[in-house]
Parts: C-alpha cells; sequence; structure tokens
C-alpha cells in the first residue's frame, strides 16, 4: 500500500514528489505525421497524446449538412483513447459518453478560437489518440490539438492552453488546504480537480470543466493557481513553436 | 498572486526524474503494473534547527508558511552518544517496537523515514496511523523525511535485488547522508555546537550487518533500550515474536495446522466451499467457538483448539465446514481453561502436545454425549478455521498467573516467561517474557498479544503497563474502561479551545439582534419542565404541554441545542464523534462532550435561559397526532424534578397550577401513546436493572436495590420515542440518502428455537415469532399463577435472543430494512440525547439543514462518511453498555463483599455438569458447577431434551429449567480474572 494524498501536509510534497505549484515534465513535438496537415505529440508527465489535424478541407460527401453550413468552417473532433493507454488494457467504444463530453469540450473551445469564417463550407477534423493516460487527459489534449493546428497553419487568435487544478485533502485539525498544480492520474482519483484552459495565457478562461465536488471557498484558489498554470504551459509551448520555426526557416 | 517561477529553477530535462515502477494484484486477483512518475529534488529540508541552510530553501504553501523545523538543536544522549543523537529507525523497529516509540521519558527526535512509513503502512495499517499520530504530536519531535524525493537519499534498485534489500539500502544511505550533513550545518555555525549523531536503529541483523561495513551507525531495538535509563521496563515492551522466532527457528514441533494462502481463501469464499466470519468464542466454554457465515441460519460451531487454529474472539477467519459425520452439537457443559490446564509452565516448550491430555478427555465425553443421542441430538454444522483474514488483536487487560512465575522475589531481574490471564475468559493465556515477574504479581495489567506462531501453544505478547493494585478501585476502573475501549483521557487542549470563550458565565444573548437569535423562537414563556434521575446533571430534554382553544393540546419537547456548540470538524467534534458516546459507571461518568458543555452550557437547568431545539406537535385528547412542527428555540426551564419529585407532585391534589396541570396532560397522553404502541406490537422487554447505593462520601458500595419503575419513566420516555420517530421522519424526507437512523433488525426465527422449545417441553407455552405483535403478545401469556416473577424472567431470557439494534445510512438499506422490530416503529432515529450521544447531534444537525436553519456541513453528505460514523458509533455504544454492566458487576461485588445471604434463585440454563442461577434481587446470575455441590464431585445425569439434571452421589438433588431455588450468596475472587464474583450455593 503506497502512500496517499494525506500525506501531503506531512512534508508539502506530493505523491510524486512535486510541490504544490509544480507542473510536470511538458514534452512536446511538432510535425511528427509527414502526411497530415499538421500534427504534433505531447507528453506531460506520463500522459501521451498524439493529434493530428486534415483540413480546412471541402465537407466530405453529404451535402451542406457535412460541411461547415454557410459562412463558416465546420470543426470535427474525434478522440480515441489507446487500449494499452490505461493500467488495465480496457477499449473504450465509440459511444462512449466522457469521451464525446471531451469531444465537445474541444470542439466548442476551438470554434471560438480558430478563424472560422475564412474558410466557408469547409471542414477542420481534429484527431486526438491518448497514447498513454497519467492524469490532465483533457487538458493535454487541448495543448497538443493547439500546436497541431499552428503547425496546419490554420489562423486562430492566440493559443489555447490547459492544465488542471484540484485541491489538497484536509487534515483533521487545520482548515488551510494547498491547491495543486497539473495532477497525475493517482491524484485525479483521491482529490476533487478543475481542468481550466485559458487563451494565450492570459487570465480569459475559455475552458472550464469540473466533476468532483469541491468546497465553495476552495475553489477561487485552485481557478488562480490553475490559470497561473496555463501561463507557464503557454511559455512551454511557445518555445517548442519558436524552436521548430527557427530550424524550419533555416 | 502567487508566483510559480521557483517550480522551474531546475529545469525540465533535468536529470532528475526518475520512474519508479512496481506490480499490484487487485482484489479480483488481477496484476497491475504501475508506473509513476518521481521527482527528485534538493530543496527537502532536514528539518533540524541546528542547520540554517536548510531554513532558506524549506518550502512555502500556497499561503507562504513555512513549517517549522521539528528535530531539536539539543537533543538527548545516551552513554554511547554523548553528543546527542537523532533515531533512524527502520520498518521492523517500529512493528516490533511500537509501544517504546509512544513512551513519553525517551524516544524523542526520531526520523521517519518515507521508506519506512510506507512499508509500515504496508504491513499494519493500525501501526500506521498511530505512527501518524505520533510524527503530529509536538513534544515528541517525529520527523518524516522523505528520503525518496531527495536527489542525494534516492536510490535505484539494483538488478536482482530484492525490495527489502533496496529499502534497507535506501535508510543506511538516508542515514549517512543525515550524518554528513548535519556535520556540515554544524561546521557552518560555528565551534561551540555540538554535532549529534544519527543513530540507525533495526532489529535486522543482515542490515545492521553491513551498517557496521559501511561505518553507519547502527543498532539493534534492544541494545539501544538497554542503554537508557529505565531499560528493564522499557525492555518489557519490545515486542516478543521476531526475538523468539529466531531463538527457536529449527526446532520444536508444529502445534497447528498451516493456514491457507490468502488467494486460496479468497478462491475459496468466492466459489463457496469456504466461509468468512468473525470469530466468537462461548463465554462458558472457551473450546467452543462459532463463526456466523451469511450462507448458513444457525451459526457454525468450531469445536476445539486444533479447528479454532489460533484464531482469537474476534477475528476475522475463513472456515471450512467438515464433513456430516464430524458435525457437533453445540456443548452442554461448562470448560474453563483455568480448570483443565492450570499446571502447563509457560517455560516448557517442548513437552506440550496441542491438545492437552485433559483437553482430549473433556472433548471426547462431549463427543460420546452426542453420539449417544437420538437422532434429534442437533448436530450442528461444524467447521474449522483454516486462515485469518483480519487479526482483531487490541491490548488486554489481565492479571499474572500466579503459578506461572518461577522466582516471584522482586528483586529477581532476570527475565522469565509468565502467563497472563486475560479478564476476558474469551481471550487464550497469553505468554509474556518479562524481568519483572516478581513486581507483576498482584497488579491489573495491560498486554498486548505479537504473534502466534504454529509452535507455539498459547499467544506470545508483551507487557505494556501496569494499572495498579488488583481489586483496588483505581485500577479496575481503568482496567474496565480499556477493556471495552473507552476514551477516559481527559480532553486535550485543542478541545478545550472549542468551548465558547466566555465559558460558565455565557448567556442567551440579551438582544433578539443578536446572531445567535436568528432563526430562533422565543419560547421563554412556556411552562416547561424536566423529568430526570436523582442527581442528573447533564439534562438533555424538557417538556411542556398546554391546552389550545380548540380542545387540542401542544405539547413540546426540547431538546439541549448541542450542535449551536460544537460546530462539524473541529476538534471537539472530532472527539466526540470518537467517543461517540458518554459511558456511565457506577461512580463514574466519561463524558463525550467537556463538562462546560455537558453540565452547564447545554444542559436545560432550570430557572436560566438556554437554547434549545424544539418539536412542537398538536395533539387530540385521544394522542393523535394533527401536526408537527421543528424549530430551534431559547427556553426557560421552571423546574428541574426527578422522577419521584414529579411522581409526588402530579399525585398531589391540592396542587393545581399551570406546571402541575400541564405535567398532569402529559401523563394522560403519555398512557394512550403507550397503549397505541403496544397495539402496535411493541415489545416490553425486561433486562435486570439494578442500582448500587455507595456512601455518599467514600462511594464505597453498601447495597443494591432493583430500580423502580415510577409512571413518570414512562412519561417522558413516550415522548422522547414519539420526538424520535417524528425527527426519522423529517431527516428521511430531507435526506433520503443520508439521514442519520436507528434500525432494529427482526431477529431471526433460529434465534428462538431453544427459549420456544424450553417453554414447550418444561411449561406447555408456546412463543410465536412471526411479527413483534404476535411475540409480544405471546409473551403476555408466558405466566405462572404462583411465580410473578417468571414472565420477567420469561421476557429477560427472549430480550438475549433480539438482535441488538444498530445505526445506520439511510442510503445503504432499502425502506422495509428501517423497521425498529422492538418499538414496532417504522422508522426511528435517536435525537432526544446529544449531550451523551453523538447519533443524536449527528441528527439535530440534519434536522436543523432540513428546517432551512443553516447548511449541512458537506460530512453528512457523504455516505461513505456518515457509514464509518455509524460503526464507530454502533462499537461505542456497545462497549458502553458492556462497561456499565461491567461496573454494576463490580459493585455488586464489593457491596456483597464478606456478606453472607440467602436468596431465591431461578435456573436458566443447563448444562451436563452445572447450572445457571439467575437471582432477581440482585440482578446477578452465576454458575454453579456439579463440583461445587458436594465432594467428591457428585455424578449426574443430564437429559437434555427435557431439561433435567438428575444429581446422585454425594449429594441427590433434581435440578430443572425454571426451576425456584434457593442459593446462598457468597463472595470469592475468582482465580482466573482476578475480579471479585458472586458465588452461589445451592441450599
Amino acid at each position: 500500500m503506497p502512500l496517499d494524498t494525506s500525506t501531503y501536509s506531512l512534508a508539502l510534497l506530493r505523491l510524486d514528489g512535486r510541490r504544490w505549484n509544480e507542473l510536470r515534465r511538458i514534452h512536446a513535438q511538432i510535425s511528427t505525421q509527414a502526411a497530415a496537415d499538421g500534427s504534433s505529440y505531447l507528453e506531460m508527465g506520463n500522459t501521451k497524446v498524439i493529434c493530428t489535424v486534415a483540413g480546412p478541407a471541402e465537407g466530405r460527401t453529404g451535402g451542406a449538412a457535412r460541411g461547415g453550413a454557410g459562412s463558416e468552417a465546420k470543426i470535427e473532433v474525434e478522440i480515441g483513447f489507446a487500449g494499452f493507454s490505461g493500467v488495465d488494457r480496457k477499449r473504450r467504444g465509440r459511444g462512449d459518453k466522457r469521451t464525446a463530453e471531451m469531444c465537445h469540450t474541444l470542439q466548442t473551445a476551438f470554434s471560438s478560437l480558430l478563424l472560422t469564417h475564412l474558410y466557408p463550407h469547409s471542414t477542420i477534423s481534429i484527431s486526438i489518440h491518448i497514447l498513454s493516460q497519467d492524469g490532465s487527459v483533457l487538458a493535454a489534449s487541448i495543448n497538443a490539438a493547439t500546436i497541431a493546428l499552428i503547425d496546419a497553419g490554420i489562423p486562430m487568435s492566440d493559443y489555447l492552453v490547459a492544465c488542471t487544478a484540484a485541491s489538497s485533502p484536509t487534515t483533521a485539525d487545520d482548515e488551510v488546504s494547498d491547491p495543486l498544480l497539473d495532477l497525475n492520474g493517482l491524484e485525479e482519483q483521491e482529490l476533487p480537480f478543475l481542468t481550466v484552459g485559458t487563451v494565450g495565457g492570459s487570465e480569459r478562461v475559455s475552458v472550464l470543466v469540473m466533476e468532483t465536488r469541491v468546497r465553495m471557498e476552495r475553489v477561487e484558489g485552485m481557478l488562480a493557481v490553475g490559470v497561473q498554470g496555463c501561463k507557464r504551459v503557454k511559455e512551454i509551448l511557445d518555445g517548442v513553436v519558436r524552436e521548430y520555426g527557427k530550424r524550419a526557416v533555416r | 498572486m502567487t508566483s510559480l517561477k521557483r517550480s522551474f529553477a531546475s529545469d525540465s530535462s533535468a536529470p532528475n526524474l526518475s520512474n519508479k515502477v512496481y506490480v499490484r494484484s487487485t482484489k479480483s486477483g488481477k496484476v497491475q503494473k504501475i508506473v509513476r512518475e518521481l521527482y527528485l529534488r534538493q530543496d527537502i529540508p532536514c528539518s533540524s534547527n541546528l542547520c540554517s541552510k536548510c531554513a532558506q530553501i524549506a518550502p512555502t504553501d500556497y499561503n507562504n508558511k513555512v513549517a517549522p523545523f521539528v528535530l531539536s538543536d539539543t537533543p538527548a544522549g545516551t552513554k554511547a552518544f554523548p553528543n546527542g543523537h537523532y533515531l533512524v529507525p527502520d520498518t521492523n523497529a517500529f512493528l516490533t517496537g511500537m509501544d517504546l516509540f509512544e513512551v513519553e521519558t525517551a524516544f524523542y527526535d526520531v526520523i521517519v523515514l518515507q521508506i519506512v512509513l510506507e512499508e509500515v503502512k504496508n504491513r499494519s495499517l493500525p501501526l500506521y496511523h498511530r505512527l501518524i499520530n505520533l510524527t503530529k504530536n509536538e513534544d515528541k519531535r517525529f520527523f518524516v523525511f522523505f528520503n525518496e524525493f531527495r536527489l542525494e537519499t534516492y536510490v535505484a534498485r539494483d538488478h536482482g535485488e530484492s525490495i527489502n534489500d533496496r529499502n534497507d539500502k535506501a535508510v543506511r544511505k538516508a542515514v549517512q547522508w543525515y550524518g554528513e550533513h548535519l556535520q556540515e550545518a554544524v561546521r557552518a555555525r560555528g565551534k561551540s555546537l555540538r554535532c549529534p549523531s544519527i543513530v540507525m536503529i533495526s532489529d535486522d541483523k543482515e542490515n545492521l550487518r553491513k551498517a557496521k561495513a559501511e561505518k553507519v551507525p547502527a543498532l539493534s531495538l534492544s541494545e539501544y533500550v538497554s542503554g537508557l535509563k529505565d531499560a528493564d521496563l522499557l525492555l518489557d515492551m519490545i515486542s516478543a515474536g521476531r526475538e523468539q522466532r529466531e531463538n527457536k527457528s529449527g526446532k520444536g514441533e508444529l502445534f497447528y495446522p498451516e493456514y491457507f494462502s490468502l488467494s486460496k481463501m479468497l478462491t475459496g469464499v468466492k466459489a463457496g466451499t469456504m466461509h468468512q466470519g468473525i470469530f466468537n468464542v462461548s463465554p462458558y466454554n472457551y473450546l467452543e467457538g462459532t463463526v456466523h457465515v451469511p450462507a448458513f441460519d444457525k451459526s457454525l460451531l468450531v469445536l476445539g483448539r486444533e479447528n479454532s487454529n489460533r484464531a482469537v474472539s474476534g477475528d476475522v477467519v475463513v472456515v471450512e465446514v467438515l464433513p456430516k459425520d464430524q458435525w457437533k452439537a453445540p456443548s452442554t457443559k461448562i470448560i474453563e481453561e483455568e480448570t483443565l490446564n492450570k499446571n502447563d509452565n509457560a517455560d516448557a516448550e517442548d513437552g506440550e502436545t496441542i491438545v492437552s491430555e485433559r483437553e482430549r478427555r473433556a472433548l471426547q465425553e462431549e463427543v460420546k454425549r452426542v453420539h449417544g443421542q437420538s437422532v434429534e441430538g442437533r448436530p450442528q454444522p461444524t467447521a474449522r478455521v483454516v486462515g485469518i483474514i483480519k487479526r482483531n488483536w487490541r491490548q488486554y487487560v489481565g492479571h499474572v498467573d500466579k503459578d506461572s512465575v518461577r522466582s516471584s522475589s522482586k528483586s529477581s531481574r532476570s527475565q522469565q516467561t509468565v502467563f497472563l490471564v486475560p479478564m476476558d475468559k474469551r481471550i487464550p493465556k497469553i505468554r509474556v517474557r518479562t524481568r519483572q515477574a516478581g513486581e507483576l504479581l498482584g497488579k491489573r495489567v495491560l498486554v498486548t498479544i505479537d504473534s502466534w506462531d504454529r509452535d507455539s501453544r498459547y499467544p506470545v505478547g508483551h507487557f505494556v503497563r501496569s494499572l495498579g493494585e488488583l481489586e483496588s478501585k483505581g485500577a479496575e476502573t481503568e482496567a474496565l474502561l480499556l477493556e471495552f475501549d473507552v476514551q477516559y483521557r481527559p480532553f486535550p487542549k485543542t478541545v478545550l479551545d472549542c468551548l465558547p470563550a466566555e465559558g460558565h458565565d455565557w448567556k442567551v444573548p440579551k438582544s433578539l439582534e443578536d446572531p445567535g437569535w436568528k432563526g430562533r423562537k422565543d419560547l421563554r414563556d412556556l411552562l416547561v419542565c424536566s423529568i430526570d434521575p436523582p442527581g442528573c446533571v447533564d439534562i438533555d430534554d424538557a417538556l411542556h404541554a398546554r391546552p389550545l382553544p380548540n380542545g387540542n393540546f401542544e405539547v413540546g419537547v426540547h431538546i439541549a441545542d448541542v450542535s449551536h456548540f460544537v460546530k462539524p470538524n473541529n476538534a471537539m467534534d472530532k472527539e466526540a464523534s470518537m467517543r461517540g458516546t458518554t459511558v456511565y459507571l457506577v461512580d463514574k461518568r466519561i463524558d463525550m462532550l467537556p463538562m462546560l458543555l455537558g453540565t452547564d452550557l447545554c444542559s436545560l437547568k432550570p430557572y436560566v435561559e438556554r437554547y434549545a431545539f424544539s418539536v412542537l406537535w398538536e395533539i387530540t385528547p385521544e394522542a393523535e397526532i394533527i401536526s408537527s412542527q421543528f424549530t430551534k428555540s431559547v427556553i426557560r426551564s421552571r423546574e428541574a424534578f426527578s422522577y419521584e419529585q414529579a411522581q409526588i407532585r402530579i399525585d398531589d391534589k391540592s396542587q393545581n397550577d399551570d406546571l402541575t396541570t400541564g405535567m398532569r396532560t402529559l401523563l394522560l397522553l403519555s398512557k394512550k401513546l403507550r397503549q397505541q404502541r403496544m397495539d402496535a406490537g411493541a415489545l416490553n422487554l425486561a433486562s435486570p436493572e439494578v442500582k448500587v447505593q455507595t456512601e455518599s462520601e467514600t462511594s464505597d458500595p453498601v447495597d443494591v436495590q432493583t430500580k423502580k419503575l415510577l409512571d413518570t419513566n414512562s412519561l417522558v420516555e413516550e415522548f422522547m420515542l414519539l420526538a424520535n420517530i417524528s425527527v426519522a421522519g423529517k431527516i428521511y424526507e430531507a435526506f433520503p440518502q443520508t439521514a442519520l437512523l436507528r434500525r432494529h433488525a427482526a431477529p431471526p426465527k433460529t434465534n428462538f428455537e431453544e427459549l420456544g422449545n424450553q417453554l414447550k417441553v418444561k411449561r406447555g407455552m408456546e412463543i410465536r415469532t412471526e411479527s413483534s405483535k404476535a411475540l409480544a403478545d405471546s409473551l403476555d401469556t408466558c405466566v405462572d399463577a404462583k411465580e410473578p416473577f417468571f414472565n420477567t424472567l420469561v421476557r429477560i431470557m427472549a430480550t438475549r435472543c433480539m438482535m441488538s439494534a444498530e445505526y445506520f445510512c439511510s442510503g445503504t438499506q432499502a425502506y422495509p430494512e428501517f423497521r425498529h422490530y422492538g418499538l414496532a416503529s417504522e422508522i426511528y432515529t435517536h435525537f432526544t440525547s446529544p449531550i451523551r450521544r453523538y447519533a443524536d447531534l449527528e441528527a439535530h444537525r440534519q434536522l436543523a439543514a432540513a428546517i432551512d436553519y443553516e447548511q449541512l456541513d458537506p460530512s453528512l453528505h457523504s455516505k461513505a462518511k456518515l457509514e464509518a460514523v455509524c460503526k464507530n458509533i454502533n462499537v461505542r455504544h456497545r462497549n458502553a453498555q458492556m462497561a456499565g454492566r461491567a461496573s454494576i458487576e463490580y459493585y455488586v461485588g464489593q457491596a456483597l463483599k464478606g456478606r453472607i445471604i440467602e436468596e431465591e434463585g431461578f435456573v436458566m440454563k443447563i448444562f451436563s455438569n452445572g447450572f445457571v442461577v439467575f437471582v432477581p434481587r440482585f440482578g446477578i446470575e452465576s454458575l454453579i458447577r456439579l463440583r461445587d455441590l458436594g465432594t467428591p464431585e457428585p455424578e449426574s445425569e443430564f437429559d437434555s431434551e427435557n431439561y433435567v439434571l438428575n444429581v446422585t452421589g454425594s449429594r441427590n438433588v433434581k435440578v430443572e429449567l425454571f426451576q425456584k431455588v434457593k442459593v446462598r450468596i457468597s463472595d470469592e475472587q475468582e482465580k482466573s480474572t482476578g475480579k471479585r464474583k458472586i458465588r452461589l450455593a445451592l441450599l
């Protein structure tokens, strides 16, 4: 029986040795799949995500209904969990509600972020594959999609970056609890957490998802730390993009 | 906004990332491989006050607070370490010596390594919690060092290295690092300071050897302790298990069969070939245990030492049912350990066989008897224990068996093995090694069981502490509290800090604008009074009744508003939830809440204003409820009556003031309510209740009386029941998933089989158990015209066939299961005694939320948390009852000390070599064995079908069940438990 999150208060160290305000190691690559219009590979700790973007392209057969209706491009998102991505080998079917909700979150977020009016009657499809899950899967998907879209050269107003934040468990005698940044899988199972996405590392929140219950008064701290975390993520992703750009120009 | 800058001081691709890979298997038997990241860092402080460098890198939390450093700059030392030392125990040191670490005279400045904490948690959760509590104790200065996350102390597992070896290596590495780090720190601070040594404590020989080789200071636990001041005392507290195992490995025969492997048991239980349940030992026969499993109606029988295979009463065991030809009937014989095995030598290990010759004979007689019987001899499914899922060993109170002590001179310091005889007869003797045998003789002592190996006939334990002389009031009371796990230490400061600052001067605020008045009804004008037992100081409840213009009555029950003072989740609430209930002993009360609240601020004392939680009904003169209403309120009780005073006032025709007429109304209504309840099938059960009269000054017991019941007793009871039922309905309506309720399950038919059969055979009476109504009616018919007490006797015996009522969380049961069988109510909870029961306090909070007075605390929303609370208070409740009974038993014994009285009694139970007699006058029951009847032990013939015991030989009597007998009561000190006990002799 390994230790659990309740030992955080003993030395202010989390299960994997991080402090409350530390992100996990983020590693990102752009243009990993030559055949796709845009692609990326992103690791946040042991969460590994691959993302490809196709389009903007004419809508597939089936008439106007399939392509973007009217003057804007339509965005399609598809998320697939690899059978080997979790601890147990498990297949998630197509009809999985959780996956559908994640797709929907990404789709609405990017619909307002991308300059879709430039591509009437066309479709941009984003497909994401989760290769390994260790917490913050939604956040990783958003980040990976952002840089893949940049790789595809689709105009957008700014980066959309996301990360998670939780509230550490309170011990018996004190009421204070620290907000924790960027959860791994184990912490996600034990703690109440939210996923927050901001535009361009500013304080403009465009994605906020929370499925667990938490005390009202803790949300503010969690959100503040999440937004700060997003700023850091933006810097890292921006660095990756610029590095890639430099190499491409050279 | 807090900055996040620091997190990237060490960059991402750095070598500070490692992985931890391990394999675990789930409950369902799947094997999972888990990979976790590990971030290694250099900013984990050493937490020594000597070190100034670490003080700079100490981490801050979200609010920029830094945890204070724990380890003292001038730690205590021993002869070997004159400069003082920090201790670094490894896992087995904690496992074998947790009692030592909790001692208040030694073991300060201890560094608990993360890896050790993790391993302790793995091996034993209770020990882990005790360790965590130690780290929170500021005086003990225990510090948890996360060695796995510090770059310098992280150790990778070599190829082919076992996990244990790797962990030992990590411990040594941490010790080494600490040593070097501290020397550096001291050097940086200047020369005047002593540099404490870092000492590793381990009981693992291999680890110690390697430590010597690496020049890491290391000692075994006993080596270290022998260097301390009260070494003798402390040495006894080291767990015996390990050392003994080392001594004996290789030799010695094995007495018990080996346990099955866990996976084999789990598969067996799943497949239905084995069964899991709690092992209970019969109080009359220590060789007979029962295990209740869901698959069988009747409990499975476990007979004999070999079959019970080292299970101790209370353990969760897995059993296997024996083939049908080995089934036996439950014994009808009293077998006591002391009489069979009194000559066992605690030291001798070689000569003993698992079943001693006498035990075997006793069992054989049993078997013969079973086989000789007709087919209806009712052999029961019999089983044997094949493994233990969970040991429920606790600390046991007992005394040292005088005969097992080799040399009883107090000065002897040689170590010897003695037997400790637990007070609880169901627990086997415990073998304890001690150097202070002489001093412990005649004392009440506390011990724990460490292990029970296959090669040892008795469990092995170690001494924890001595409570005092046998039969001294202090020691006996403490023993009792320990035995029933009652938390009796004074309230800690953190709890007292939660009390209102005004102390006894606290008053209901004058101004109605005060926040305390918000949502409260002003009921100060009502003529409220309380009725309680004489001398009661914690007054939970008060009542009033007044006529309404429409001819109906308004009746109110007002309960102390404890939830106003005890807010959820503060230290006081935690303590109360742990204690669960106030425990009443004959001469002592162990409170659930601090005195200030219980006896003053919450207590609904007369003539002063108090906060209350009121239930108000409109009731017709025929006792039909028209409406009910719940509100927080302020009341002023006009008078606090005792039951007797109230009765006198009601009966006194000359008193006709409003208060008295109100009380008369209440009495009238209560009688009607009671009738309604009885018609619905409520049971009127009896349990022997006696009261011990004590001398006011010395509180020495002088006499025993059975409690008298007055009309006013049932007056209060009826309205409390009504309030509880009304509240239960309300909170269930508001929180269908999480209401805290109380249920009383219908007893299974089989429980009454025996009693029903006894009544049929002896008296031709019948007990029907289809419903509580049928049972209540049939109990009413069990009357013996010549013997008025007979009915009560039957009721007492029926009570013992019942299930016990329990608290539960409404989401865990289906509605029909909510039923309270004894009260014949569909739904029930406890609401009326929040001062002395935690369940009531929770019900208050739920009710307050249900009437929108305040928000419900999240802990009361969570089914899981409530279930945990229920589980705890159920146990506490039962323990409190048993402690109370044991206390009465002890005082009855003391009151009768040195006296010889002749009294009437009734035979309650018959064995083949003895019978149990109940004496109503003192509420005592006791065993009379054949050998007590005369010497030599008379012959007997036991007719189990007719419940008759024919005694012939040195004494000729015929004893029948339910027979009225004359007995002589005297007292004696029972040898096996050291208790003063009543002894009965047949006249």
